[in-house]
C-alpha cells in the first residue's frame, strides 16, 4: 500500500493549513523580530507542502511542482538572510527588537 | 515661348510689390515713394507692351492656382491674356507709368505723397489684375479693390473742406464708395446667378467654361421668374456694375464729385483704371450680352449718357468738371458702341480716350498747379472764368493740351478721329439711326465744350490777378509731351486700312466710309463754332444753387439728380433712420431694460441659493471628512503587527469572496 493510498490529499492539505495557521500567528504575536521571522519560515514551508502535495497526487508526470518547491526553499534561505540582516541593523540603531516599539508609522 | 509672356503674372504683381514695400517703408524712405513707383510701372509698362506684341504675333499665356474648395472639385483662379487682355494692359500699364511720373511732380510737396503713390500703385495693379483675370470672381475681387482705391484717393485730403459747389474730399470719397456700391452688389449678384445657371465663371469658350456655346445656348433657354431669360437677367445684372463703375446714367453723379482728388488721380481714374473697367467689364462678358435681350439697352443708356452729360458740360466752370462731364460723356460713346455691336470700335475709343483724356487731366493738373502759385491754394484755382491768356504764360500745357482737346473732339488725323468715326459709322451701316443722331449731337456737344473751354483758358487776357501762373517744370513736362505724342498717333494701332488691334483683340473690323468721316469732321467744325457762340454763357454759383430755376440751371445742377437722390432715396434712409431709432428706443431698449431687470432677479435668487445649500453643503461635506480621517487615523498604529493583521484578514476576505463569487 503505497502513501498515496494510505493518506488522502485533503488530510496533506489540512497539515499545511495547521503550519500555515500557526506560522502566521506567530508572525501576529510574537513579539521578536526573530520570531516573527521563524512565523515567516513556517508559512512558506505550508506553501511547499501545498506545492508537493499537489504535485505528487494529481500531476506526478509534470517537473514544476518539485521545481515551484525549490524555487521557495531559495527564497527562503534569501529572506532569512535578509531578514536576519534587517533584524541586525534595527538592533545597532534601536538597541532593541522587539515589534512593538517600531512606531516610526504611527498617524 | 516668350519672355515677357512667361512671366505675365508679374504685370500685376510689380506695381502690387511696389505698393506693398510703399506702405511698409519708414517715414524717412519718403521721397523714394514715387521714383519707386514710377519704376515698377515702367517695369510693368515693357513687360505690357512685349506680351501684347507676343500676343499680336500668335501666342497666349495662361496660369492658375488653387483659391478655394468648392462644392465639387477646386475653384481654381488664374490669368490668361489673350487680345482683349493684351490690347488693355498694353493700355493701362503705360498711361499709369506716366501718371505717376507726373504725379511726382505735382505731389513733391505734399506731406502724404508716400501714402499717395502706395494707393496709385495698388490702383494700377488691382486694374491690371482685373483684366488678366480668367475668372469672374477674381475680376470682382481686382473691381472691389479698385473701388477702395478710388475711395481712398479721392479722399485723399481728408482734412479739407468743402467751398461752395466743390464737395469736401471725404464726401465726395463716400459718396462715390456707396454709388458704385449699389452697382457692385448688383455685379455680385450677376456672377451668383452666372455660377448658379452654368456652375462655371472662367472666361473662356471651352467645354464647361462660361462662355462654351452650350452653356450660352442654355443661358439663353432658362427662363427666370421675372419673365426674361436668364441671359438677359446675367448681363443686366453685370452691366449694372458697369453703369456704377463706368459712371454711366442714372449712376454717373459721383464721377464729377470726385474731382475732388488730387488731378493725377482724376487722371488715373478716367483714362486708365476704375471707369476703364466698366466698359472692359461689358467687352469681356460679350458673349452673354449677344445672346440676352440686353443690348439696345445699353445702347440706349449709352447714347442717353453721351449726350447729357455733353450738354452738362457745356456750361460748367469748373476746369476738371467740364472733363468729369466729358468723361462720362465719352464713356457713353464705348457704351453706346457696345450696345449696337461695335465691340472692337468700343474697345479702340477706350484706349484713345485714355490717352487724350490722361493729357487732358494732367494738362489740367499743371494748369492748377500754376494757378495755385498765382492765385493761392485757396483762389479760385480751377475757376475758368478766372484765367484766360495762358496761351502765353503756358505755351508748353497749352499746345499739349490743345492735341488733346483735338484728339478727343476728333480732329483727323488724331487718335480720336479713328475711334469715334468708327463708333458712328457702325451705327449709321447698320441702321442704329437713334445711336449714330445722338452721338453725332455729342460729338458737337464734344467739340463746343472743349472750344469754350479754351477759350476761357487759353485766349484773352489773365484774369485772376496781378501775378499770372507759369508752365511747370521738371518731372511735369515729359509726361504731357509723352502723352501729347500718344493722344496724336495711337489711332495708328487700328487704321481703316491697317486694323491691327481688331485682329489683336479678334473683332470684327469697321468699316470706313469717307462720306461718313467727312460728316464727322463737318459736325465737329460745326461744334467748334457752336462753342465759341457760347464762350460767354457760364453756369456761375448762383446757378449751381438748388433754388435756381430755367435750362442753365438744370444743366448747372447735372439734371438736379443729386437733389432727386437725396429727396427719394436720401428721404427714405431718413425715415428708416427714423423708424429704426423709434424701434430702437421702444422696443429694443424696453427688451433689453426687461432682460436685465430678469438676470438681476436670477442673479439674487442664486446668490440665495448658493449662500444655503451650495455654502452649507460644502461644509457639511468638509466636517464630515475631517472626522472620517479622525476615526481612520486610529487604524493607523504604526505597529507592524497590525498592519500584517489587516493584510492577513485582508487577504481572507478576498479569497472567501473568490471562492463565494467565482464558483462556477
Amino acid at each position: 500500500m503505497t502513501m498515496i493510498e494510505a493518506v488522502p490529499l485533503s488530510w496533506v492539505l489540512a497539515l499545511a493549513a495547521i503550519l500555515f495557521c500557526i506560522g502566521l500567528f506567530g508572525v501576529l504575536v510574537r513579539r521578536s523580530l526573530i520570531g516573527i521571522l521563524f512565523g515567516v519560515e513556517l508559512m512558506l514551508n505550508a506553501v511547499n507542502i501545498n506545492l508537493i502535495a499537489f504535485w505528487r497526487y494529481l500531476e506526478p508526470n509534470l517537473v514544476a511542482g518539485q521545481v515551484f518547491a525549490l524555487f521557495i526553499i531559495t527564497i527562503a534561505a534569501a529572506e532569512a538572510a535578509v531578514g536576519l540582516a534587517m533584524v541586525i541593523a534595527v538592533y545597532r540603531t534601536r538597541r532593541t527588537i522587539v515589534a512593538d516599539d517600531m512606531r516610526n508609522l504611527q498617524g | 515661348m516668350n519672355l515677357a509672356l512667361d512671366h505675365a503674372w508679374l504685370i500685376p504683381a510689380l506695381p502690387a510689390l511696389a505698393s506693398l514695400l510703399i506702405h511698409l517703408a519708414p517715414p524717412r524712405a519718403e521721397r523714394w515713394a514715387g521714383p519707386l513707383a514710377v519704376g515698377a510701372g515702367t517695369l510693368a509698362a515693357l513687360l505690357a507692351l512685349l506680351a501684347a506684341l507676343a500676343v499680336a504675333g500668335g501666342a497666349t499665356a495662361a496660369g492658375s492656382f488653387r483659391w478655394a474648395p468648392a462644392a465639387d472639385g477646386v475653384i481654381e483662379l488664374g490669368y490668361r491674356i489673350d487680345g482683349l487682355a493684351a490690347a488693355l494692359i498694353a493700355m493701362v500699364a503705360p498711361v499709369a507709368a506716366v501718371i505717376q511720373l507726373f504725379a511726382i511732380g505735382y505731389m513733391a510737396h505734399d506731406p502724404r505723397r508716400a501714402r499717395f503713390f502706395g494707393f496709385t500703385t495698388l490702383f494700377t495693379a488691382a486694374m491690371l489684375t482685373a483684366v488678366i483675370a480668367d475668372h469672374l470672381l477674381l475680376l470682382f475681387i481686382a473691381w472691389e479693390v479698385m473701388g477702395l482705391c478710388s475711395y481712398l484717393l479721392i479722399g485723399f485730403w481728408y482734412e479739407r473742406d468743402g467751398t461752395g459747389s466743390r464737395p469736401a474730399p471725404r464726401d465726395a470719397a463716400i459718396k462715390a464708395f456707396l454709388v458704385t456700391r449699389v452697382g457692385d452688389v448688383l455685379f455680385l449678384l450677376g456672377i451668383a446667378l452666372l455660377w448658379h445657371e452654368t456652375g462655371s465663371l472662367h472666361i473662356g469658350t471651352a467645354a464647361g467654361q462660361l462662355f462654351a456655346p452650350e452653356t450660352l445656348a442654355r443661358l439663353a433657354a432658362t427662363p427666370t421668374p421675372l419673365g426674361v431669360s436668364a441671359a438677359t437677367l446675367a448681363a443686366a445684372l453685370l452691366f449694372s456694375g458697369t453703369i456704377g463703375k463706368s459712371a454711366q446714367f442714372p449712376l454717373h453723379i459721383w464721377l464729377p464729385d470726385a474731382m475732388a482728388g488730387p488731378t493725377p488721380v482724376s487722371a488715373l481714374i478716367h483714362a486708365a483704371t476704375m471707369v476703364a473697367a466698366g466698359v472692359f467689364l461689358v467687352a469681356r462678358t460679350y458673349p452673354i450680352f449677344v445672346v440676352s435681350a440686353m443690348l439696345p439697352w445699353v445702347a440706349a443708356i449709352g447714347a442717353l449718357t453721351a449726350v447729357g452729360a455733353a450738354l452738362v458740360a457745356l456750361v460748367q466752370t469748373d476746369l476738371k468738371r467740364i472733363l468729369a462731364f466729358s468723361t462720362i460723356s465719352q464713356l457713353g460713346f464705348m457704351v453706346a458702341a457696345l450696345g449696337i455691336g461695335a465691340w472692337g470700335a468700343a474697345i479702340f475709343h477706350l484706349i484713345t480716350h485714355a490717352c487724350f483724356k490722361a493729357l487732358l487731366f494732367l494738362g489740367a493738373g499743371a494748369i492748377i498747379h500754376a494757378m495755385e502759385q498765382a492765385v493761392g491754394h485757396d483762389g479760385p484755382t480751377q475757376d475758368i472764368q478766372a484765367m484766360g491768356g495762358l496761351r502765353r504764360h503756358m505755351p508748353l500745357t497749352f499746345a499739349t493740351y490743345l492735341v488733346g482737346a483735338a484728339a478727343l473732339a476728333g480732329v483727323p488725323p488724331l487718335a480720336g478721329f479713328w475711334s469715334k468715326d468708327e463708333i458712328v459709322a457702325h451705327a449709321l451701316t447698320h441702321g442704329a439711326w437713334g445711336v449714330a443722331i445722338a452721338l453725332l449731337a455729342a460729338s458737337l456737344l464734344t467739340a463746343a465744350y472743349l472750344t469754350r473751354q479754351i477759350w476761357l483758358v487759353f485766349f484773352g487776357s489773365f484774369r485772376g490777378g496781378a501775378t499770372v501762373p507759369h508752365d511747370a517744370t521738371g518731372a511735369m513736362r515729359a509726361p504731357l509731351v509723352l502723352l501729347a505724342l500718344a493722344a496724336a498717333l495711337v489711332g495708328g494701332i487700328n487704321l481703316p486700312w491697317q486694323h491691327g488691334l481688331s485682329d489683336l483683340i479678334g473683332a470684327e473690323a469697321g468699316a470706313f466710309h469717307p462720306g461718313i468721316a467727312a460728316l464727322a469732321t463737318l459736325v465737329a467744325l460745326a461744334g467748334a463754332g457752336l462753342g465759341w457762340v457760347l464762350r460767354g454763357v457760364a453756369a456761375d454759383a448762383d446757378l449751381a444753387q438748388p433754388g435756381a430755376r430755367g435750362v442753365l440751371a438744370l444743366l448747372a445742377q447735372g439734371y438736379r439728380l443729386d437733389a432727386l437722390y437725396r429727396h427719394s432715396f436720401g428721404a427714405a434712409v431718413d425715415v428708416a433712420m427714423d423708424l429704426r431709432r423709434w424701434i430702437d428706443r421702444a422696443i429694443i431698449g424696453r427688451a433689453i431694460a426687461l432682460v436685465g431687470a430678469t438676470t438681476t432677479l436670477v442673479g439674487r435668487l442664486s446668490a440665495g441659493a448658493d449662500d444655503i445649500l451650495l455654502q452649507g453643503g460644502a461644509e457639511l461635506a468638509g466636517r464630515g471628512i475631517d472626522e472620517l480621517g479622525g476615526e481612520v487615523r486610529r487604524s493607523a498604529t504604526g505597529r507592524i503587527q497590525d498592519s500584517l493583521a489587516l493584510v492577513a484578514v485582508g487577504v481572507v476576505l478576498f479569497a472567501v469572496a473568490a471562492v463565494t463569487l467565482l464558483r462556477p
